[in-house]
């Protein structure tokens, strides 16, 4: 990692400087070869602590999330920085620990000197750092789903711009599925309170639809056969919606095509139980005509936009979702855009507030507060999205795609408004 | 152990907080061990321990004495007397100093920074294996012996305090335990510059008691890695002998053991109940006799104490367990053979399966690891430079996407178990016969033995393909 010292500097210098680089960045647009960060200010780059799962259970996410996060830097750089100055990642490893993950978020603040925190995953480890981060005023963009940001759990400190949460993912998924697949629904779910959040939010969701939940399944985490579960499934059920995880999930499927055999009601599932697996993978032809929540559609749509293509051609994914050097290597594609709008954000956020160091970053804070609209573009492929400054949530465009020969394709995409629920907090009242 | 995550799934959310939170579902990638599941494992299982149970029949009913036929040995060719290996211990000194201070400056993420890819995807998981199938290469490497040479004789022939004899190699075995409870209970074991204050410590520790105790003392019964690479490479095929290069069988030097201390026989024990364990942790049978929920791994932190104790117990309950099978076949076949004779010497047949453990347990970690450690020395000081002409490759982990590369790294995993565990039994039948002189002693007290290595194939085997969690 190269390490640049950073020359001091007041405000007004910066201020002043801003204008004159602004000059000179669009200059050397056009003059290939001719240095591309503005020298006329610091040229020291902004530091992004990134938190990533390098081990722990959430390597094989955090491996994805590395490799977006580099392009959305790489593009980013290319694209003359963040306020003329270069952006540069620096990366932890956080052992998806909760403990380890303050222990690193002090590193960014005290030892690496990051301008802010980004790119966490998962709820325990965003849960466990996000005090750590508010208590040293260290600006924490977690990509995390987790509804403990809007639910105010949180601080003023840890935002969720570049990616949105369960809860309302889950409520978006009850008019389609009422709609189109069925009122009657039966749940499997793992039996634990991630399985029972999705059991409780989405049987309020599918009562509002009126349709009902005829039956909860609630599987023990440590099962790893299902068979004597199917049985319990209600006959008049119209519709099964399942969101195993863990080792066992293909044997799930298995066995749930096994169950039903050419006679199946709709299945309903979100794609955490597949994700970065190939849905062509064999033993997983039961899942033909089945649908799936996708954060982003993996495969390439027919309407794909310009946007996705671009993003995929800087990630190294293919039409597939796969890496391009290994058409076996599945991304994460449902979850990883969120690093790079995430990068996005925080780059417009500095820009917004002229950000020029640490002193700046309550400035920053309320920058990325005051943003709301997020057109669909390159910096946001996976679709327009609104961002709701007082939960520091941002809300978007959810995908419902059927399994069709082996891939995934559009079936339904949800309106952002489908995904809003009342305000549970409003952090902009919390002092910095 | 630290590479865990690469092949088990992720695991939903920490919920216990509060159950207003909608944790994120982004946890349940399925990797290879959901393939692993829908494997005929309990055939391949069958399989695996039938060849073990039917290595000991053949073993049974040969003639006494002729399998050590099977581990002789011949002359290569000689070997030039030269000994280089001071130099190339200064030189492995000096890499080792690079790679801390790379420890200390570089990327701090693990998966770019050399030293932990270095010490663990290298050297951990990849050199103990090649010790053990070619032979001494510790001795040449190691970074102690050259800058020790460096010092003054006097200095090097003081040998300032004494190291009781009665202490055997204890020292060893208790540092060994230490390292074992850093690999696999601390919170950050890859953190680059955790690793590398630790490296320097012990490298400055080790260089003191080498001066204190005398060098080539401290070494055979103090420092742990020397101790256990000198134990590996008596599994290899090739070792210099009389300026000779030699080859033979694999294990043809281990059974040239004969007198073995009991500190050193609990050391190779140690070896095999830690490497197992090491598999144990992550089961969903484990997390759940702990009280956590194999889907949502809490993180290291969480685990510290249940680790550390299961760590302990798990060498206690091993080493109870192998005093109590040789001391029953020293009963069944009436013998006047000496408890920690026996005990010592067969200790050392199961350094196989020791071995056979960590190539397996480590084999799905390597494959992932070894491309971040072949583009970090591409580009050792992250500055850009493409010194192996990778340019910008990346790393993929798409062998454990399919059924068919999934059971190829299993088999292959449980392969390397099996012949661990064959070439165990055989091993221990030569070091039986060596201690009794009827054909039907040897066999009544082998009999504990058997059952107790066709049950560890048994557990190996389930190790691979019970479901994880952590």
């Amino acid at each position: 990692m190269t390490r640049i010292l950073k020359p001091k500097q007041t405000r007004r210098s910066v201020l002043k400087k801003m204008a004159a680089g602004s000059a000179l960045v669009a200059g050397s647009a056009a003059m290939p070869g001719f240095v591309r960060y503005s020298q006329a200010q610091s040229s020291a780059p902004i530091k992004i602590g990134f938190q990533q799962h390098v081990t722990g259970i959430g390597a094989a996410y955090g491996r994805w999330y590395g490799r977006t996060t580099e392009a959305a830097a790489k593009m980013i750089n290319d694209a003359g920085g963040i306020n003329g100055r270069p952006v540069e990642i620096i990366a932890e490893d956080d052992g998806t620990d909760p403990k380890r993950g303050a222990e690193v978020v002090e590193k960014f603040a005290n030892q690496h000197g990051c301008d802010v925190a980004f790119g966490t995953l998962f709820s325990h480890v965003v849960i466990g750092s996000a005090p750590r981060a508010g208590e040293l005023k260290l600006p924490y963009f977690v990509v995390s789903e987790g509804h403990h940001v809007a639910s105010g759990m949180l601080n003023r400190y840890t935002l969720q711009p570049g990616i949105t949460d369960v809860k309302s993912q889950v409520q978006a998924m009850a008019p389609f599925v009422a709609d189109n697949l069925g009122k009657k629904v039966t749940m499997i779910f793992p039996d634990f309170a991630f399985g029972h959040d999705h059991r409780d939010y989405f049987s309020e969701a599918i009562e509002k639809q009126g349709g009902q939940v005829l039956a909860k399944i609630a599987i023990p985490p440590t099962e790893s056969s299902f068979t004597r579960y199917f049985p319990q499934i209600p006959r008049e059920t119209e519709v099964v919606y399942h969101v195993m995880v863990g080792p066992a999930v293909l044997t799930f499927v298995k066995e749930m095509g096994e169950f039903f055999g050419s006679s199946r009601p709709e299945i309903f599932g979100f794609i955490d139980s597949l994700e970065a697996v190939d849905i062509g993978s064999a033993g997983l032809e039961f899942l033909d005509g089945t649908y799936f929540w996708e954060g982003n559609p993996r495969y390439a749509q027919a309407d794909q936009s310009d946007f996705d293509k671009a993003y995929r051609a800087a990630v190294g994914v293919d039409d597939n979702g796969a890496s391009v050097s290994d058409p076996k290597d599945v991304s994460t594609y449902a979850h990883m855009f969120g690093c790079w709008e995430t990068l996005h954000i925080i780059k417009a956020g500095m820009e917004a507030a002229g950000y020029a160091g640490p002193d700046d970053r309550s400035k920053l804070i309320e920058a990325v507060e005051a943003v709301t609209d997020m057109p669909h573009s390159n910096e946001h492929p996976q679709g327009a999205k609104l961002f709701n400054g007082k939960t520091h949530q941002v809300f978007g465009h959810q995908y419902i795609s059927k399994v069709t020969d082996g891939k995934l394709i559009v079936a339904h995409t949800t309106s952002i408004e489908d995904t809003f629920y009342p305000d549970e907090v409003d952090y902009t009242t919390q002092p910095f | 152990m630290i590479f865990r995550s690469l092949r088990s799934p992720a695991a939903p959310h920490l919920t216990a907080l509060t159950s207003l939170l909608l944790t994120s579902p982004a946890n349940a990638h399925t990797s290879e061990q959901a393939f692993v599941l829908l494997l005929p494992t309990g055939i391949y299982t069958v399989a695996g321990v039938s060849v073990v149970a039917v290595t000991m029949g053949i073993m049974a009913l040969l003639p006494k004495g002729s399998e050590r036929l099977a581990f002789g040995s011949r002359g290569l060719f000689g070997l030039p007397r030269s000994d280089l290996t001071a130099a190339t211990s200064v030189l492995s000194f000096g890499m080792l100093l690079c790679l801390i201070w790379i420890g200390f400056t570089g990327s701090p993420s693990p998966l770019k920074n050399l030293l932990p890819l270095v010490f663990w995807t290298l050297f951990w998981m990849g050199f103990l294996t090649l010790q053990a199938v070619f032979g001494n290469l510790w001795h040449w490497l190691n970074p102690w012996t050259g800058p020790y040479r460096l010092l003054p004789r006097r200095l090097r022939e003081a040998e300032i305090a004494d190291l009781p004899e009665r202490f055997g190699s204890w020292p060893g075995a208790v540092l060994f335990l230490a390292f074992g409870c850093f690999m696999l209970a601390d919170i950050a074991p890859e953190d680059p510059s955790r690793l590398a204050t630790i490296i320097a410590a012990y490298w400055v520790f080790t260089f003191i008691c080498m001066i204190l105790f005398g060098g080539e003392r401290w070494l055979a019964r103090g420092e742990f890695l020397t101790m256990l690479l000198d134990r590996y490479a008596l599994l290899s095929i090739f070792a210099r002998r009389d300026g000779q290069l030699r080859a033979g069988m694999p294990c043809w030097q281990l059974i040239e053991s004969r007198s073995v201390a009991f500190s050193v026989a609990v050391l190779v024990l140690l070896l095999l109940g830690t490497g197992s364990f090491d598999g144990v942790n992550e089961t969903f049978w484990w997390l759940a006799k702990i009280g956590i929920n194999p889907l949502e791994f809490p993180g290291r932190s969480a685990v510290f104490w249940p680790t550390t104790i299961g760590l302990l117990a798990a060498n206690a309950l091993l080493l109870g367990a192998f005093a109590l099978v040789i001391w029953t076949g020293l009963r069944l076949a009436g013998s006047d053979t000496e408890f920690t004779e026996a005990f010592g010497v067969l200790a050392m047949s199961m350094l196989p399966i020791a071995l056979a453990y960590h190539a397996a347990h480590y084999l799905t970690a390597y494959i992932v690891q070894i491309q971040y450690a072949l583009l970090a020395l591409n580009d050792p000081l992250a500055t850009g430079a493409d010194w192996l002409g990778f340019g910008q490759s990346q790393v993929t982990t798409g062998f454990f996407n399919t059924r068919d590369t999934v059971r190829i790294i299993w088999l292959s995993q449980a392969g390397v178990v099996v012949i661990g565990h064959v070439l165990s039994v055989l091993v221990g039948h030569v070091m039986v016969s060596r201690l009794f002189s009827k054909q039907r002693d040897v066999l009544l007290a082998q009999l504990p033995l058997a059952l107790f290595m066709i049950l560890y194939t048994l557990f190996g085997l389930w190790l691979l393909a019970t479901p994880r969690g952590a």
